[in-house]
């Protein structure tokens, strides 16, 4: 177990480097620099680029970058003169965490339920239902879904926010009526996609044949449904997880545009476009240290979770 | 490919059936015909199959169904609501049947040449995925561990990304180098960039949707592989001296490829999203080529003011991505016999 | 691990842990509480204890449109950030933002010696720093300097360059022995008063004294917090307002200085500053009361939404119109055939029908064939320049030997990547397509892009036949435009013009005295550069449109910074 831990975590090191390294020199290569503006004469521009570093050769900033990383910080932001990439980027990490958590408990709750339902009431009715409705729900992408929740409860019914983000500080209720339309946007698919693959998983674990042999020893349905099929059926929406992780992560990029959250999605975009490398380079880091490590989390808990992976380590 | 390394699988197949359940479909002369069968019984299927055949007529002839130009632009006539006449000279007696957006351009005519983004994008996003994924993951299953692991683990690099974010560098990157050097590359890049600027920046949108779509088929092709690798008929056949090529093309390519085609069809709407995102954020299809997604991103701010500038484009795209869905999900049912027979 | 349902509140746990962690990594858990309901009903807090403690605070919401960059005075560089700062830190001079005249700020009165390179400003002895210590001269002496150092690569430092020596030592290595910032045409001859030394005569430095660049900052604070000095709680200013807080991206908050020499005439206490970049977001937060003003950022509002304000019986009686001191215009590559010939520029220039333009694609602002706005000191009053003349257009470029277009080849206009630019780049399109029926490929691209691939040093290759770009006042004079912008040596001459007597008659025009043959000279030259060379096509000085709720007593700036000082809020 724990070998597979550290020979995870090793082998992550070479990847990091790779990813962040083809990153670094990208963003370097593309034309236009961050200072560069209809203003500024080119001498001026030289200059500011001087102040940060940039006409080191790469190779150096990279290894400096690095060097900073390992400290766990990322460097001065271009765009705002200087200020620590982390400074503003940390609070809206926080923002897009809890954006992503509530997205995911809304998946998890309304999908697993809904896919074990299904796949208990094989071929009835509120089968046809659930599987109808979570087809709907992966087939309408958030920029369908946003817009159209953002229209309706937003300006249309007034009942909700139009934008922004609340902290839990102001108060229980303005943090939920904030939350709740990006978290469903965003939960939505989430909640579709684990429906489907629980629905799945539990139909296909329940022709078992231990399955079978469970019912045909008299054990009770209800104990053979929980005991024996649906932990079995749970694995692969637990290995489903580290992908879901990525797909909320990149998701929210567009959720926090559409409802205008301060989160650390729409920090990417702008700041390729402004050039400021330090962020761009944060961000990415951020995302792959947070999917790696979705992954080795699925992977420790699918050891737990299945007896014959268990044994073996 | 001959039959007689097609009875090969099939016996070899069953052979082991007995101990195998949950092996991959097998490929008998039946089956094809059967899925067939299976899919077009389902008047839902073959209401998506009718559908997506008419985006595909759609995005080949837009020249003939849309009314008017995407560019054609009247500035009297902006913003007009669904059904309106155009009011100016040039385009006197033209019914907006969609409305037209704050340029007076006729919003219907948009989203017929925004279907032909989607529709191209689905088909690039698949080929590449099954000429390189398939490719890259028997070649990867089939090799020695050796190579298999490195191969494996540039996927898992690649796989370090969160896609959309590469796809957003890729984007990025592609078009920032390429207007840059507009003026003085030669030969290839020329053409490349020449391609790209006649499709509206499509071009580089297909480059960086093929450049993700293909790690999963790798992943599942290789699995497959793995599975079949070691089993009798490709073992006799490597005993008997077939070379690699052929026992790659002939014997393990015709069964991995049932779970390939179910996984690819059930991407497809991923591919038309990532295109549809891209164009959301800016960086996608260049203006005033229109795109599904670039009409919403317009769109949705001015929700109050034109509602009738996202409706239409957020329902075509959230129609063909069920269609698709579906068709993905009938697929699937279809090569599965034990759910076909159930 | 024997039940479904355990493992399923594990990973709830599992997920709620991780996102608490990385939560509480960034934020302080403990923070006041603040009453739920809305922040204007909310009572005063401690913030204004000098008052009486029952009376209401004034509170402001309104929007910035971005992030400042930095709003370090020697820094500053875009309108958020200019913004921002304007309640915070003093001019020797204000610019007033409506009548665009010099007003006294921290100079009470000024001098000019007779060949005009020698400039005293005589300062009030009562302003202080926000922690006691008075404003005097040798803090705008400090200042000068620091915009002016290398080090502090001051991306505004070239409008300084008037003063003596200023270019060089900001372009001179700091370690070389030729380098000597005492040199510098600055001096506090007193605790109040400052002495400036030109290089040339220059009537319009008095504009530029009111300019953020110079403006007095607390030398003690930036030594003792270095570029942190800016931050709230470190930072030291002297206006009427304190900056508070800053969430960045969020937003920021000032509040009105008790110790402000004038706080007697600032009713508002509070300002809150949203950074919302999405202006439709901007007018339903509005429209939802969250902001008091919509519109106040450099952009205008879409023009979906002006048609639907217009429309609406409430709305359309809380807009406001109105001029900008800015300008966008079309710019011609002028070595680049066949726009080197001027018929074909002045083809494409009066082919553009600024009208339509104005009243349909924008949706604000106001027609134009001169590159400075009136108002602008020395801009022509009426307009010169072409005029939109569909048939004179198609006349020229005949004349140019492109009868109706027959033989012209496919030209490219570029502009950076905004949703109105599309909208302006697909308009023009079509105009020169309809009018002169030439072939116009549109290029988009990202600003840092676009604008490295225009300047100078481009190759002809590679440069656009056309391309937009604009211009926004830094200070009312037209030396800020015709010779900041278009004169042949002086500026970055993104048209790649030869010099001509327009060039000319502009630096004259610098170095004059005598105001009313200044304006003569920049009239003459504002008839040449767009009317008879046709560098660029002007075609819409850009105009602000802002909603405000009627209980908000404002001005409406032409020019650039607000004054929420001078504002009330009437509930």
């Amino acid at each position: 177990m724990l070998r597979v831990i550290v020979r995870r975590l090793l082998w992550f090191l070479p990847v990091f480097c790779l990813v962040t390294g083809i990153t670094f020199v990208t963003m370097h290569s593309l034309p236009g620099g961050p200072f560069d503006k209809e203003k500024t004469p080119p001498a001026l521009v030289e200059q500011m680029e001087a102040v940060f570093g940039l006409d080191r050769p790469l190779h150096e900033q990279y290894l400096t970058w690095l060097g900073n990383v390992v400290r766990l910080r990322f460097g001065p932001s271009l765009a705002s003169r200087g200020r620590p990439v982390e400074s503003f980027l940390l609070p809206g990490l926080s923002v897009s965490a809890q954006l992503g958590m509530w997205a995911m408990l809304f998946g998890l709750l309304i999908g697993l339920p809904a896919g074990i339902v299904a796949a208990l009431g094989h071929g009835t009715w509120l089968d046809h239902g659930a599987t109808f409705v979570a087809i709907l729900g992966v087939s309408i992408p958030a920029i369908v879904l946003g817009p159209l929740l953002y229209w309706l409860f937003g300006l249309e019914l007034g009942w909700l926010p139009v934008a922004k983000w609340a902290e839990l500080s102001d108060g229980i209720v303005p943090y939920f009526k904030h939350a709740l339309l990006p978290a469903i946007t965003l939960g939505a698919g989430i909640s579709a996609m684990l429906a489907r693959l629980t629905r799945a998983s539990l139909l296909q674990v329940l022709h078992e044949d231990y399955i079978r042999v469970a019912h045909a020893k008299g054990l009770a349905p209800r104990v053979v449904t929980t005991r024996h099929a649906l932990r079995n059926a749970l694995i692969p929406v637990v290995t489903y997880l580290g992908p879901l992780t990525a797909a909320v992560l990149t998701g929210s990029l567009v959720v926090e545009q559409i409802f205008a959250i301060p989160g650390m999605g729409r920090y990417f975009v702008t700041s390729i476009s402004s050039r400021d490398y330090p962020t761009v380079m944060a961000v990415v880091v951020i995302y792959s240290v947070i999917i790696v490590a979705a992954n080795l989390g699925v992977d420790i808990v699918y050891v737990f979770l299945d007896p014959r992976r268990r044994d073996a380590s | 490919m001959s039959s007689s390394t097609h009875a090969d699988a099939t016996q070899a197949d069953s052979a082991q059936s007995d101990l195998d359940l949950s092996s991959a479909p097998r490929r008998t002369r039946g089956l094809w015909r059967d899925t067939a069968r299976y899919l077009l019984h389902d008047p839902l299927v073959v209401a998506c199959v009718l559908y997506i055949a008419t985006l595909v007529v759609v995005s080949v002839f837009p020249d003939t169904i849309a009314p008017l130009s995407y560019e054609q632009t009247s500035f009297r006539d902006k913003l007009l609501s669904p059904g309106s006449i155009a009011t100016s000279e040039k385009l006197a007696g033209h019914r907006f049947l969609l409305g037209s957006d704050r340029l007076g351009r006729d919003i219907l005519s948009r989203l017929v040449y925004g279907t032909r983004v989607s529709i191209a994008v689905a088909f690039i996003g698949s080929a590449v995925s099954f000429l390189i994924g398939v490719g890259y993951g028997l070649v990867s299953g089939y090799s020695s561990a050796r190579i298999d692991n490195l191969m494996m683990r540039l996927v898992d690099v690649v796989y370090g990304y969160p896609t959309l974010i590469l796809v957003i560098l890729l984007q990025v990157y592609l078009t920032g180098i390429s207007q840059q050097e507009a003026g003085q590359t030669t030969g290839l890049q020329r053409v490349v960039i020449g391609l790209d600027n006649r499709t509206g920046g499509l071009f580089f949108v297909f480059v960086a949707v093929g450049a993700v779509s293909w790690l999963n088929m790798a992943r599942l092709t290789r699995g497959q592989v793995m599975h079949f690798r070691d089993q009798e008929f490709v073992q006799a056949a490597y005993a008997v001296g077939v070379p690699d090529r052929l026992i790659l093309w002939r014997h393990l390519l015709p069964n991995v490829l049932g779970p390939c085609i179910v996984a690819g069809t059930l991407a497809i709407p991923t591919y038309i999203y990532t295109e549809a995102f891209l164009s959301f954020i800016g960086l996608g299809v260049q203006p005033p080529m229109p795109s599904w997604g670039g009409m919403i991103s317009k769109g949705y701010g001015a929700m109050r003011s034109a509602p009738h500038l996202i409706f239409p484009p957020a329902l075509a795209l959230f129609l063909t991505m069920l269609a698709f869905n579906f068709l993905g999900d009938a697929v699937r049912d279809a090569m599965d016999p034990r759910i076909r027979h159930r | 691990m024997n039940n479904p349902w355990k493992f399923l509140t594990a990973m709830v746990i599992l997920t709620t842990l991780l996102s608490a962690l990385v939560g509480c990594g960034a934020q302080p858990p403990a923070q006041p509480v603040e009453p739920a309901a809305e922040a204007t009903e909310a009572p005063a807090p401690a913030a204004a204890p000098t008052e009486e403690a029952a009376e209401k605070e004034v509170v402001l919401h309104t929007n910035l449109g971005a992030e400042p960059a930095s709003i370090d005075p020697n820094l500053a560089q875009d309108t958020f950030a200019i913004n921002s700062l304007e309640g915070m830190f003093l001019g020797l001079t204000n610019i007033n933002n409506v009548t665009a005249e010099i007003e006294p700020e921290l100079a009470t009165r000024w001098e000019v010696s007779e060949d005009g390179l020698v400039w005293t400003f005589y300062m009030r002895d009562d302003v202080t720093w926000t922690d006691g210590n008075p404003v005097t001269a040798h803090d705008i002496e400090y200042s000068v300097k620091r915009a002016i150092r290398p080090e502090t690569a001051s991306p505004y430092a070239y409008v300084l360059y008037i003063i003596k020596e200023a270019q060089v030592i900001n372009q001179t290595d700091v370690s070389s022995d030729t380098y000597d910032i005492d040199t510098l045409g600055v001096k506090a001859l007193d605790d109040y008063t400052v002495q400036f030394t030109l290089e040339a005569p220059a009537s319009y430095f008095l504009a530029i004294s009111s300019l953020w660049t110079l403006r007095p900052v607390p030398q003690w604070t930036i030594e003792e917090y270095g570029k942190d000095w800016t931050e709230p709680g470190n930072v030291v200013s002297n206006g009427p307002y304190m900056l508070k807080e800053w969430k960045y991206g969020e937003h920021l908050t000032f509040v009105k200085n008790p110790d402000y020499y004038a706080a007697d005439n600032v009713q508002i206490d509070r300002v809150e500053v949203d950074i919302i970049t999405d202006q439709f977001t901007e007018v339903a937060l509005y429209e939802s009361g969250e902001l008091d003003i919509a519109g106040d950022g450099p952009g205008t509002l879409p023009s979906e939404e002006i048609a639907r304000i217009k429309a609406d019986p409430v709305l359309s009686q809380e807009l406001h119109e109105g001029p900008r001191a800015s300008t966008t215009y079309v710019g011609f590559t002028m070595t680049k055939p066949p726009f080197d010939d001027p018929l074909v520029r002045k083809a494409f220039s009066a082919a553009i029908d600024r009208e339509t333009m104005v009243r349909d694609v924008v949706g604000s602002g106001v027609p134009a064939t001169q590159f400075a706005p009136v108002g602008i000191f020395g801009a022509p009053d009426p307009e010169v320049g072409i005029e939109t003349d569909l048939e004179q257009a198609k006349a020229w470029l005949a004349e140019a030997g492109y009868p109706n277009g027959e033989g012209f080849p496919t030209v490219t206009y570029r502009y950076f990547a905004s949703s109105l630019e599309e909208a302006l780049g697909e308009a023009l399109q079509a105009m020169w397509k309809e009018t002169l029926n030439v072939d116009v490929n549109l290029e988009s691209q990202e600003w840092p892009v676009f604008i490295a691939g225009i300047n100078p040093e481009t190759p002809l290759g590679e440069m656009p036949e056309m391309w937009r770009l604009g211009w926004g006042a830094d200070y009312p004079d037209e030396n800020n435009w015709v010779y900041e912008v278009f004169h042949c040596t002086a500026s970055t001459n993104y048209s790649r013009a030869e010099c001509t007597e327009a060039d000319e008659s502009a630096q004259q025009a610098a170095l004059e005295t005598d105001s009313e043959k200044r304006k003569e000279l920049y009239e003459q030259v504002e008839a040449l550069m767009f009317g008879e060379e046709v560098r660029a096509a002007p075609y819409y000085h850009r105009g602000y449109t802002i909603l405000a709720k009627p209980y908000v007593q404002r001005s409406y700036p032409t020019f650039a910074p607000v004054n929420w000082d001078t504002w009330r809020v009437e509930k």
